[in-house]
């Protein structure tokens, strides 16, 4: 399937694009757009104003998409707190990585295109799922 | 010190009066934005990618609770105005850090377990406005170095 989000990916893009190859098409093709004019007509847009999943009330973008395809895997909303305290910073969450990936998502955002960061990416949000699933299943911090 | 920004966002909105706790809510988050206030329902930011995307998300929130909503780029008139639109947003940002300043120097003389949490409040009020601090004001150094010798103080206390 074809995806489309606006181009300059930070923190709520990459982390819905991670999503999205996960859980919901294991081949996703991702467009990036500067203007939500452009996405191309077989397209599911996504974190772009106007589209469904998108920002929602409180929502981030991933927290939608979570909803919107009733992801209710208590792993997955560890790592939602992440991307809306990284993505929105309203402390609605205790998710002190926050800040530590927001800085390195926006610095990557700095020295390479989209593509190159879904790709480098996509095993941190594994490892991220990982550390928080392991820490789910001990109740405390995995070594 | 930057004096000027050159691209400005502008959102441009009405909110309905009712429900109010709406209206509350998007007014707090234009003020964690530390927007200038132009007008009734018009505010701006100094333009870039992580404030337009801001202001943006908020102009759906309002289009979402029926309001109206617009999203602008704009260059002000005159450098005149738009110094005293700066000035007037690094006011603002001085006196949010003068208040973390005399916080941090009466917590000096706190108990050792509330200065060690007051230290922990005062970094992330110090974080939460240095986001919204577009025309750092000279006060933003003197607030980190009182925060930072506060943190000091804690650390030489639990090592004592």
């Amino acid at each position: 399937m074809k995806w489309a989000t606006r181009a300059g990916v930070h923190i709520d893009r990459a982390a819905c694009a991670w999503l999205i190859r996960r859980h919901i098409d294991p081949e996703p093709e991702f467009v990036f757009v500067d203007d939500p004019a452009r996405v191309p007509a077989d397209a599911t847009p996504f974190d772009m104003r106007g589209a469904e999943l998108s920002h929602h009330g409180h929502d981030c973008s991933f927290e939608t998409i979570l909803r919107r395809y009733e992801l209710d895997d208590p792993v997955l909303w560890k790592l939602a707190e992440i991307v809306h305290e990284a993505d929105i910073d309203d402390e609605r969450f205790d998710a002190p990585e926050a800040r530590g990936v927001d800085v390195i998502l926006r610095g990557l955002s700095m020295i390479c295109d989209d593509a190159r960061v879904l790709e480098i990416t996509t095993p941190v949000f594994d490892g991220l799922y990982e550390f928080h699933r392991r820490a789910l299943l001990l109740g405390r911090e995995p070594a | 010190m930057a004096g000027t920004a050159g691209q400005w966002v502008l959102l441009a909105y009405r909110i309905p009066r009712q429900p109010s706790t709406l209206r509350i809510t998007i007014w707090r988050k234009l003020d964690r934005l530390g927007v200038a206030r132009l007008g009734d329902g018009l505010v701006a930011l100094p333009a870039d990618a992580r404030t337009r995307e801001q202001l943006e998300w908020i102009a759906e929130e309002i289009v979402e609770m029926e309001g109206t909503a617009t999203v602008w780029l704009a260059v002000a008139g005159s450098m005149a105005q738009e110094k005293a639109i700066a000035e007037e947003m690094r006011r603002a940002r001085a006196a949010e850090y003068r208040a973390v300043i005399v916080q941090a120097e009466a917590a000096a003389s706190a108990r050792p377990g509330e200065r060690s949490r007051t230290v922990k409040r005062l970094q992330s009020e110090l974080r939460r406005i240095g986001r919204r601090d577009y025309f750092p004001p000279a006060e933003k150094e003197t607030a980190q170095r009182a925060v930072r010798a506060l943190a000091e103080a804690v650390v030489a206390e639990g090592t004592r």
